[in-house]
């Protein structure tokens, strides 16, 4: 809780901020806000950040600091049927009893809003680049798509030096439409994220989303998905690389409203030195939601004593007739599969990185989006010492 | 006169405090095939781990020399660059790597040691195409993760590929022929007997003695207890077969 003596992190961006989440609070219990609250956030500079996003064909949309940046950005050339628009919508699914919701509401001026008419289907990603240096930011990105529309999105958050920025995407996905969506934290490594997605999916809608956090100090995101539909289909995969002191955070909420709809959820964390990982999934079945099939599974990698890792599987069914599971592991890399790679005569070096790599790639390379999966390759090979996605490769 | 390819003198091996080889002395010479049989428990896959250099052994006096050269000190990989190969019992799958990959990998880190080129990508795949046809293995396997979903027999075949390819002087299979049908025995028989030759040792670790109707074996040792019981040529594995064991356990 902010004092009245000290000043409340986001004071210069509005006037009467919400009080911040502490660990006491169970949603933040292994989250500590540290890397939000350690200096306030001034309303941040208009200068100009370039990105290093790859053009994956399609349209552009670019925030720089929060705002929209036309210069960077490419909204014309789509199809007939969709639109994109620089519109600040209002939140209409966020809750505004959370406070990072409520300093969006508060504190957001840029967003924009994609809309894929009744069965359009665009070919290429739409590419959502959020790029910043300084300060604090807020925005918005509203997807709607009308029955049997399908959409692909990459949201990509990156910049340069220390700032903030507190982001919702919202999805209205209707009957039998299909939203494939990428979201990237490669940022610099003190950049701080509080970010969420969150969807409601129609009768027969379909969402693939993939969560990527490779760099930053702090990322924290949530993924709520309310099955809202008969027979709707998520899922939901997530990976974080953490190093150094950062702290990668996963909330995942998927509430099955509907008879008949099936979920997945498969979360790998990679915790090196001194960082933190926390996975929390929660899944929801409403009463009535017969037929209900939700799995999720979570695997943490510890390639440190002092890295740490917390988490948190909760199931709530109060319906009949459903199938839910869900598992989790954590330990080090398998000690009989580095042995394995040695007596190969690969050094220990190559063996470990090899086996992480591994570990993490098999969450990239089902990455849906096209375009992505060759992009984060090509990062996760500077990663892990020019593996790149060559490991896999058929060398052919 | 040549040095001995592997020897073995004295060792003792401990792990987790317990001893479980209790001084086994064991010559093997370039070209020779050595067969080391005994029941279950006996040490047979100790003494093969402790050549690979598995760190959960230690050895606690004795001496492993390759070519006249003690490797105690030596780490798995380089055991396995001067030309230790072992096929393990149970192959562990490791998800996300590929065959391929892997293999090329193995194989240019020999080559690097060697001072030989790295191969391509296209000149690797030659190599391999060859050497899969050997070991009758299918090919979609090799683009597959390392023993991901194989059988027991793919896998024992995957261990004899990676044999094949790495081309080690001194080949040590533990119990590969456990668990495997006839087909499957055959076809790693075939690729041993392929890759016998005057520059290269073979050490067979094994239950039974069917494979040894494949590969004809020059020595043949009992290991009981941790202490080699007995010595002999081939014939000594016929008398196993068809006595037991308990003959020479009164004997230790």
């Amino acid at each position: 809780m902010a004092s009245t003596t000290t000043q409340h992190p986001f004071a210069a961006l509005t006037p009467i901020p919400p009080a911040l989440p502490t660990i006491r609070d169970e949603d933040w219990r292994f989250t500590p806000l540290k890397a939000v609250t350690a200096q306030p956030w001034s309303v941040p500079s208009t200068a100009p950040v370039k990105h290093d996003t790859p053009d994956l064909g399609g349209a552009r949309v670019v925030f720089v600091n929060g705002r929209a940046d036309e210069a960077q950005s490419r909204l014309s050339g789509l199809p007939a049927g969709v639109t994109i628009s620089r519109e600040l919508a209002p939140l209409q699914q966020a809750s505004p009893e959370r406070p990072f919701v409520a300093l969006n509401a508060a504190c957001a001026r840029a967003g924009a809003v994609i809309r894929v008419a009744r069965n359009v289907k665009i070919e290429h990603p739409v590419l959502v680049v959020y790029s910043s240096s300084d300060g604090a930011a807020f925005t918005r990105l509203r997807l709607e798509l009308e029955q049997g529309a399908e959409l692909s999105v990459a949201e990509h958050f990156c910049g340069t030096g220390r700032h903030f920025l507190g982001s919702i995407t919202e999805a209205v996905i209707g009957a039998n439409a299909s939203l494939k969506i990428a979201r990237v934290v490669a940022d610099s490594a003190q950049a701080v994220h509080v970010g969420e997605f969150n969807a409601r999916l129609g009768r027969d809608a379909r969402l693939v989303l993939d969560s990527i956090a490779l760099e930053a100090e702090f990322a924290r995101t949530e993924l709520r998905v309310e099955l809202d539909g008969e027979g709707s289909h998520c899922d939901l995969r997530g990976l974080a690389l953490a190093r150094g002191t950062a702290l990668f955070d996963h909330q995942i909420h998927v509430d099955h409203a509907k008879p008949h709809a099936t979920s997945r959820q498969l979360f790998r964390n990679v915790l090196d030195d001194r960082s933190r990982g926390v996975f929390s999934g929660r899944v929801i079945v409403r009463p009535g939601a017969l037929g209900t099939d939700a799995q999720q599974q979570n695997n943490n990698l510890l390639l440190s004593d002092d890295a740490r890792v917390d988490t948190k599987p909760m199931l709530e069914i109060y319906a009949d007739d459903v199938k839910c599971s869900h598992g989790a592991t954590s330990g080090q890399l398998d000690a009989n599969a580095v042995f394995f790679l040695r007596s190969r005569g690969l050094d220990e070096a190559t063996a470990r990185h090899l086996l992480t790599f591994a570990f993490a790639n098999e969450i990239i390379e089902h990455i849906a989006v096209p375009g992505v999966q060759q992009w984060l390759s090509a990062q996760m090979g500077e990663r892990f010492h020019g593996l790149g996605g060559t490991a896999r490769s058929n060398e052919q | 006169m040549t040095q001995p390819l592997l020897q073995i003198e004295d060792l003792h091996v401990a792990i987790n405090g317990t001893e479980i080889l209790h001084g086994i002395n064991l010559t093997v010479n370039a070209g020779e095939v050595h067969a080391i049989m005994g029941t279950n428990g006996s040490g047979k896959s100790t003494l093969t781990k402790v050549i690979a250099g598995h760190p959960d052994y230690m050895v606690t006096q004795g001496d492993i020399k390759l070519r006249g050269v003690s490797i105690l000190e030596r780490e798995p990989e380089e055991r396995a660059r001067e030309g230790v190969f072992l096929a393990f019992q149970y192959p562990v799958e490791v998800p996300g790597v590929s065959n391929m990959y892997f293999l090329r990998t193995a194989l240019n880190a020999h080559r690097k040691h060697r001072g030989q080129p790295e191969l391509s990508g296209a000149e690797f795949l030659a190599v391999v195409k060859e050497k899969a046809k050997l070991v009758d293995i299918d090919a979609g396997l090799l683009n597959r993760s390392i023993n991901e979903g194989f059988s027991g027999g793919e896998k024992k075949r995957n261990e004899i590929l990676q044999l094949c390819v790495l081309e080690p002087a001194m080949a040590i299979l533990d119990e590969t022929d456990s668990g495997l049908d006839i087909d499957a025995l055959k076809t790693v028989a075939t690729g041993v007997n392929a890759l016998r030759g005057p520059d290269r040792a073979f050490l067979l670790v094994t239950h039974y003695q069917r494979l040894l109707n494949y590969v004809q074996p020059d020595h043949v040792h009992v290991l009981l207890e941790g202490r080699i019981a007995k010595s002999g040529d081939a014939k000594l594995a016929l008398e196993l077969e068809e006595k037991g064991y308990a003959w020479l356990e009164a004997a230790v």
